[in-house]
Parts: structure tokens; sequence; C-alpha cells
């Protein structure tokens, strides 16, 4: 049956051939783009493949006081990563985690979402795992593929002291923080990165330099070994940051505030040193490390009394008394201080329809200058002020550093604010103020509000003539204050002798911050600032001279009452501890 | 007997053995250098062995004497439609079924259904004088492939179903249908392909009705066509539109893996990562990187010209493809060669299988078309593949022979 012929037109013949031509030529074309045209790309694609960069972390550098004693140190944990491109089966692994270590799924699944970047850079899954989690799960690992644990640096406080709001406190690099980096180059999901505090003013050097090792590895993410060619890079720890804080101090001074609201802030005025920063109520350190019970979050976060809040830097207060030294410097300057002028106090004053009162309701009676401070007449200063003019007084504000921030080496500042002219007149109209204005400067009530820190610098200013540094917690942060206070020496002398006065005079409100050390010698001011929150709050500011340490102290409790009661006490407690004999020994 | 082998010998194309041969070695080449991190037998090892049988089978197939395979293909096409039925009995392998597991070995039956068919297409186009510029003529010849291809298709083996379809076209045209017809039996496919994007249905149409202008033999038939055209290419998107988002994405990965990162499309990229890396002399033999640490899926079979392509550059694949093109092109001189009709038929038939086994392959690997698992003739890693292959050898050399006349 195989008669029939063939005989085919060579046309079919030649048809065939261009058809099997085109097809080949169509294969060989391709191959052309990708093994010639496209070596480059793949060439680089073929050795991310088979290389895994397993990044390592650079413990932070550790944050130290004055003396050396570390406040926040470094430990090692494990934490649980996943390389989603080695995953099999996704829930299947989780519930298998699950299973080993107790963790929930919903939280492995959380994590994944929060750090994922991509097919091949580690996922964080969960941190803090023990010992024993991992070998349960080094039992399973051959059901794990892509999951890996590695050791990882979490921040420890092993000092005695709390210290939360100038420590700050660290996060984990998620998508959101990411985003928002400026140089998120340097960061990876699940990286430590400054939050708040030191740690976030000085995270550039805090923050150290990741390493890489590359791993070798094949389809199924088993490691095949060292890549040869490439040598991975060892990490860098950060640099060791060494503070002005004076660790015993702080803690006795967070032990006086314990149950209080308020502040205190203790420098050396000569250099500007933070020796203490204490804002009460304050919350743990690693409050924001390992796993935070939701119970204390919801406590911090649900309290009235804001422990998040750093008071000194952020928290806005009437001054009160405190601030009664820059009328005086203002008139001092002016030549309008008239250092025999005296009155007599009823504990009243009427001043145009109003009638304005002294704090002590039954009068101080005859009052000259010296008393006036040192007893803090109110009635004095009402009159006297009268003499100044709104701007004249907001200038010395200003060149004593009020209304502007200060420039400490934290995130979160405030600049308060110091009534001018142009201020009141915007605020209340150009009719809506009136003379009036002034008497409440005088006693630092009204439109003027202040930062602690703030105070704690005009303290300083007032110390040292001038010549102080700007306050600063990072030891190398040496800087000039903002401010160029130049008063007559004649006015330093005044403001120095009266403020001696409210320590040592017979009715001085400050006595009791005195720790009658010899050779100390005190000045000081009480402040009994009202505010619409209730009780007064109470103020304590001063400075003490032996030899050539000059030691301020800021003392405010929220609501506390007089300050020469309340506050004073507290900065005794500073002074004691700074001036000790043996405690200056210990400190050089 | 002696006198007839060398006789039988002297009497083949040895061009036709020779190009084979090479890319058996190749091949085995190859499977040595993936054969380093592989523990027991080998791959190298298994498909040295493979050889034997794959020799035999060419021999076995070189002896039948013409008049036989010839007379006996309907037989063979019952018996092989009956194989590829035999797995569905059984169990699935892998949720396939493809394979007739015989204890000591498994036989893949749609290997050799593929030939089979081309053997039975051949005498049935050659046994009646047909009259093949008739379109109503290409019908019976179409169900006679498409019966094996829907079986095939439902183990499923979506390559191998897509091969056995092949050759039914270049085979209609060798005994002389009308390049038209066959255009108007793949028409519709494109027009339903081409509807999902604007210019190329556009372009499409116009070819369309360029073609059945010139073309057709009668207004009304040709205005039938084209709008029948149309219509299928305005419903595709109708129908497309009233699937499952999943139903959908499945289809699109189909023809776009890198939709599916993690499955097929891995396989593509990893293919392609290790292809273009090698550059235009490769890696070296043996220095495949995405070989050796197992990026490559299926290297010794289906993805084998990518181990090839990063080892041995481009000059390698250049060379393996113009042997195929040469080979196959080969086959096609001795089709027209031949004095008799089944003979020329089986010839072109089965260079279109290697030439769509060949295309098909080599264009999976490099990303032009979906993954389709078919293995690369006389070069990929496989003993039904290699025996199938041998036996088609076997087939062209033998029918090849010129008959005394």
């Amino acid at each position: 049956m195989l008669k029939t012929d063939n005989q085919i037109p060579k046309s079919r013949l030649y048809a065939s051939y261009a058809v099997i031509s085109l097809i080949i030529m169509v294969l060989i074309v391709r191959f052309f783009q990708i093994q010639i045209l496209k070596y480059e790309t793949f060439s680089k694609k073929s050795d991310i493949n088979r290389i895994r960069a397993i990044s390592l972390s650079a413990p932070r550098g550790l944050i130290l006081d004055r003396n050396g004693t570390i406040l926040v140190d470094n430990y090692p944990t494990f934490i649980l990563n996943a390389i989603p491109g080695e995953i099999l089966n996704k829930n299947e692994s989780f519930m298998r985690i699950s299973e080993c270590t107790g963790l929930d799924v919903s939280l492995l699944l959380d994590n994944y979402q929060k750090y994922y970047r991509t097919r091949f850079v580690p996922v964080r899954l969960a941190k803090d795992l023990t010992l024993s989690q991992i070998s349960v799960l080094e039992e399973h690992r051959l059901d794990l593929t892509g999951i890996h644990y590695d050791q990882f640096p979490e921040r420890v406080f092993p000092s005695k002291i709390r210290g939360s709001h100038f420590l700050g406190y660290v996060k984990e690099v998620n998508r959101d923080i990411y985003e928002k980096l400026d140089n998120n180059q340097l960061y990876e999901f699940g990286d430590l990165i400054g939050w708040q505090g030191v740690e976030k003013i000085y995270e550039n050097e805090l923050k150290g330099q990741k390493g890489v090792k590359y791993l070798e590895v094949n389809a199924f993410g088993q490691v095949m070994g060292n890549v040869a060619e490439r040598m991975g890079e060892r990490p860098i720890p950060g640099n060791n940051i060494h503070l002005t804080i004076d660790s015993g101090l702080q803690g006795l001074l967070e032990q006086s505030m314990q149950g209080k609201r308020g502040v205190v802030i203790v420098s050396d005025a000569n250099n500007g040193d933070i020796l203490a920063y204490i804002s009460a109520p304050d919350y743990p350190p690693d409050l924001f490390t390992g796993i935070t019970h939701d119970e204390d979050w919801n406590d911090i976060l649900t309290n009235p009394d804001r422990p998040l809040m750093d008071r000194n830097s952020g928290g806005l207060y009437p001054p009160g008394s405190i601030l009664k030294m820059i009328t005086l410097l203002a008139l001092a300057e002016k030549g309008n201080l008239n250092t025999n002028f005296s009155i007599i106090c009823t504990g009243e004053y009427a001043f145009g329809d109003r009638v304005f009162r002294c704090w002590n309701e039954y009068g101080h009676g005859n009052v000259d200058l010296r008393r006036a401070l040192s007893e803090s007449c109110n009635i004095y200063f009402y009159k006297i002020v009268q003499a100044l003019k709104i701007d004249e007084w907001a200038e010395v504000a200003k060149e004593l550093g009020f209304g502007e921030k200060v420039g400490i080496d934290l995130p979160t500042e405030q600049k308060g604010n110091v009534p001018t002219k142009e201020y009141m007149n915007k605020r209340y109209g150009r009719y809506g103020w009136s003379k009036g204005a002034m008497l409440n400067l005088a006693l630092g009530q009204g439109d003027v509000v202040v930062t602690p820190i703030q105070i704690a610098q005009y303290v300083n200013i007032l110390a040292t003539r001038g010549i102080t540094q700007k306050l600063h917690f990072g030891t190398n942060h040496i800087q000039n204050i903002n401010v160029t206070p130049h008063f007559k020496a004649s006015s330093w002398e005044l403001i120095d002798r009266l403020m001696k006065g409210v320590i040592y005079d017979a009715g001085g409100t400050g006595k009791s911050a005195d720790p009658k050390i010899e050779g100390l010698v005190l000045a000081g001011k009480t402040g009994t600032a009202q505010n619409p929150h209730g009780e007064d709050h109470a103020w304590f500011v001063g400075y003490g001279k032996k030899g050539e340490q000059v030691i301020s102290a800021t003392v405010l409790i929220e609501n506390g009452g007089h300050g020469g009661q309340f506050a004073a006490p507290i900065a005794r407690v500073a002074f004691n501890y700074v001036f000790q004999p043996s405690q200056i020994v210990e400190n050089q | 007997m002696i006198l007839a082998v060398t006789k039988r010998f002297r009497e083949i194309s040895s061009s036709v053995l020779v190009l084979p041969i090479i890319l058996t070695f190749l091949g085995l080449l190859t499977l040595k250098s993936i054969a380093q991190h592989q523990d027991g037998m080998t791959s190298f090892e298994k498909q040295f062995t493979y050889l034997i049988p794959a020799i035999l089978g060419l021999f076995t197939v070189l002896f039948i004497p013409k008049n036989a395979i010839h007379k006996y293909s309907y037989i063979a096409y019952g018996a092989i439609l009956i194989g590829i039925t035999i797995p569905y009995f059984g169990e699935s392998t892998a949720g396939t079924y493809r394979w007739i597991d015989l204890g000591v070995l498994s036989i893949q039956p749609s290997e050799y259904a593929k030939w089979i068919t081309i053997l039975v297409l051949a005498r049935y186009l050659s046994d009646h004088k047909l009259e093949v510029r008739n379109f109503t003529v290409v019908i019976i010849p179409i169900i006679l492939v498409l019966i094996p291809t829907a079986i095939i298709l439902k183990q499923p083996d979506l390559g191998t179903a897509a091969v056995l379809l092949t050759p039914v076209f270049p085979m209609l045209y060798w005994v002389g249908a009308r390049p038209y017809h066959l255009f108007l039996l793949i028409a519709p496919i494109l027009s339903i392909v081409t509807a999902f994007h604007m210019a190329s249905f556009v372009i499409w149409v116009i070819i369309v009705a360029t073609v059945l202008y010139l073309n057709s033999s009668t207004i009304s038939r040709g205005i039938t066509t084209f709008f029948t055209n149309i219509f299928l290419g305005l419903f595709a998107p109708l129908i497309w539109n009233s699937l499952h988002a999943y139903q959908q994405k499945r289809i699109l990965t189909l023809f776009n893996p890198e939709l599916d990162p993690l499955g097929a499309a891995y396989q593509i990229i990893q293919s392609q990562t290790a292809i273009g890396s090698g550059g235009l002399l490769g890696k070296g033999w043996g220095l495949g990187t995405q070989t050796h640490l197992k990026f490559l899926p299926v290297q010794e079979s289906d993805f084998i010209l990518s181990v090839i392509g990063e080892e041995l550059g481009f000059i390698a694949v250049l060379f393996i493809l113009i042997l195929f093109a040469a080979f196959i092109s080969r086959i096609v001189f001795k089709a027209f060669e031949c004095t008799d009709r089944f003979s020329g038929l089986a010839l072109v038939g089965i260079a279109s299988v290697f030439l769509a086994h060949v295309f098909v392959n080599t264009a999976m690997t490099i990303g032009l078309i979906p993954v389709k698992g078919l293995p690369l003739p006389f070069v990929s890693y496989g003993g039904s593949f290699l025996l199938s292959c041998y036996m088609m050898l076997g087939i062209v050399l033998n029918l090849s022979i010129k008959s005394p006349t």
C-alpha cells in the first residue's frame, strides 16, 4: 500500500526550511539577548541568588554617668527571623513555631506583616526567646526551612537610677519608621533606633556599624558554607556616651521625688553639666524593651500625671516669684532701683479698680528691698514694677534665656513665652490690657510661661554672672549659651546679695534649702505659683558656692504649695550630696 | 544476517544519525556535571544505562520492514489509545496519570503516542487519493489527532498534548492542503487570544480580512468567517470577566509566570538567571553556581539547556540550536526525497515533533513561553523519552532508505 507517490513541489521544501530557520532564529536571538546583552544584570542576579547576606547587628554604645557607672548596657537575647523567600508554608511554619515556643501565631503574623520588606531580607518574628525555646526549635529545624534565630543585643539598665526622661529609649525600625527616616539606608527592619532622650540625640554615635556575613546557600535555604570570594564585615559597636549625670545624686533625688509630681535639675553652673535631672512621675526605663504587658502600658498611658512626659524640657509652667530677679535687674539696669526704698505691706494693694494681694494676707509690715525678696513680698514688687515698661521687662527676661529653647541635648524642648507689648496687643487687643499686666509679670504670673530647664539656665546665669555654659548631658556637648546677658557688675552683685538673704535672713523663705555645710554659701529664691490646676506650684531655685564649685538646683513640686516649705528641702538634699566634703573627694 | 545489517547501515543516512549522537553526547556531558553533587546512582549513570534500550529500540525500528510499519499503524494506534488510558486505572503520580508502573520500570505511553499518531496520520493521508484542497477532507485527520490529544490533556500533560497536536498541520500542508484552510483552523484561537490586546486585535483583524479577501471562494462565506472571528474575539473578554479572580490568575500565570514569583515564575526566573549569567563562554563545565546550588529546578530534564547555558555559555547553546536546525532540516529533506507519500508524511510529522520539542523546551527556559515540562530531545535525562527519541530516529532512518524501484 505504499504506492501513493510523493511528488512534492520544491516550494514546500523551501517553505519548511524557512519555518525551521525562523523558529530557531527566534530562539537564538532570545538567547543572545539574555546571555550577551543582559549578561551583566543576570550575572549580578546570580551572585545575589546564591549568597545570603546575614547582617550582624552592632551593639549600641553604652551610656555611662560622670563617674563611669554604666547606666545603659546591652545583653544578648535571641530573636527569631524568617526569610520569606525560603519559607515553604508560612502558616504551617508559624504553627510549628507556636507549638515549640508557646508564642502566639497571631503575634508571629503581626510581626511578619510589620517587618516584611522583601523576599530575601529576614523578617523579625519574635524576640527575647529563651534558651529552652531555642533548643526546642533546634530539634524541629528540618521542618522549619527559612526560620533562623540570631543573637540580638537588647538594651538593659543595670544601675539603680531610672533616669528614663533623659536616657530615653530605642525602638525597632518597622515599616512606618523606616519610611519616615531620612537616612534609612543605614537601617533594616528590626534594627534599634534611638527614639527619645539621649538615645535619640546621640543616635549617630551610639548606633555603631552593622556587620555582614555572606553565606552560600542553595535554593532550599540550606547553608553550603562561607562565600570564598566575599569577606564579611565585622560589626563595629557604637561609641560609648559619657553623661554629666551623677547617678548617686540622681538616684537620691528620684527617691525624694517619689510620689510627687514635679522636677529637679541639679547642674554645675560653671560648665552646664547636668548632674541630676528628675521629672516625676517617671516610668521604668526598660518599659520600651522586651515585651511590655498591656496592663503596664495602660497604666502608664492612662495615668493622669503623664509619666511619659519630660516635664523639665517639655512642661510649661507659671514661674511665680522666682522670676522677681528679672524685675530687679531690669530696674537696676534702667537706674530706677532705689535700694533704700521701703513700703508698709498691709497684705493688700489697690491698683485701678482691682485689689492685688500679698501671699502673706496679714501683711509684711515695713518692707525694704532686701526683705522684699527674702520674704517675697508681692506688694513691694507691685509698686516698684510700675516704673518698668513691659518691653523693658521682656528684654531682660529674654537676655536671661526665656522665650527661647535652651538647646539641651534632648529632643523635646519647649520655648515657653515672654510677653511683649506686641504679644499683648495681639493677644488682648490694643486696649484689652493695661499696666496691671506688669503687676502680674513682676510676680512671674500671667502670660509668662517657662520650662524648668529654662529656669535652671537662668539660675546658672545669675550664679556665674552670665559666663555659664549651655546645659547638657553629653560630656563633650559643651557650647556657649544662646544668650549673652550683659549687666552692670553692681546689678549682678545686688541680685547675689539679695538672693543670699532668701537663705540666711531671719524671715528668709529659702532657709530649709541650707544643708549647713562649712564653707558653703547659698543663694536662692522660692516661688509659689498660682495656676489653674489647683494648689499652687512650689518652686525653689538656688545656687551654692564653695571654693570654685558653683552648683545650682531647680526644684518644682506641682501643686505642692509654698516653695519654701516643700521645694527648698529637696534642694537641700542635692546641696548636701554635692557639697559633703567626702563627696567632693569622691567626685574628683 | 551480518550482511543484512551492514547493508542496512550502508543505506541509512549517516548525517541524520550523527547529529543526534552528538546531541546525546552533549547531554551526557552535562549530566556528568550535574552528577557532581548527586549521591548514589547519578542521573549521568542512569542515562548511560538508558542508552542500551534506546539503541535497541533504534535497531528494532530500523529493521522493521517499511511495509509492516505501514500495515500495522492502525493497530498500533488502537493499542496506544489503550496505552494512554491505562494510567487512569492506576494510582496517580504527583497528581498526574502519565505512567504505567511495571514494577521494575515505569513506562510513559504518551511518549510513543506522539509518533504512532504520526504514522496513522501518514497512512490515512497517503492511502486515500485525497482531494486535500477541499476543506472538509482535513476533518478526519484532525479527529485522529484530537482523540489522543484529549486523553493526554486530561492526564494532565499540556506539553505533550501540544506536541501531539502540532504535526497535523505540517503534514496536511505537505500533502497539499491549502495554507488558507490551515489558516481557517488556527484563526479562531488567535482571535480569542489577540482580543485581550487592542492593538494586536486590530492588526489581527486586518490580517484576517486580507487573507479572506484574497482566498475566500465566495463573498458570503468570507464575510461569515470574518464575523465569526470578530465575535469570538469580542466575546472572549466577556467570558474572561465572568471568571473568578483565582481562575483568571491561574490562566494569567500560565502566560506570564512572573505573576507568581514563588511558583512557575521561580523556575523561569532561576532558569533565566542561570542562562544569562553564563554569558558568551559560560562559567565553565561543572562550575555553574545556579546549577550546583540547586537553584535551578528539574535541571537534568526540562531545564538541562539552562545548565548548558550557564556552564558552557551562548556558544554552546548556539551550537546545539544549529545542530537541531540541521537535524530537522535534514529530516525534511529526506521527506522530500522519499518516493512514497507515506514515508514522506511520516518524516515530516516526526520532524515537526522534534521541532515542537526543541521550541517549547528552549523557549520555556528563556521565558518566551510558560513552563510546559517538555524535555529536549536526545539531550534531556529520562529513559522513556530517550527511547522514544531513538525510536523516532529509527523510523526516520528506516523510512528514508530509498526503496529499490
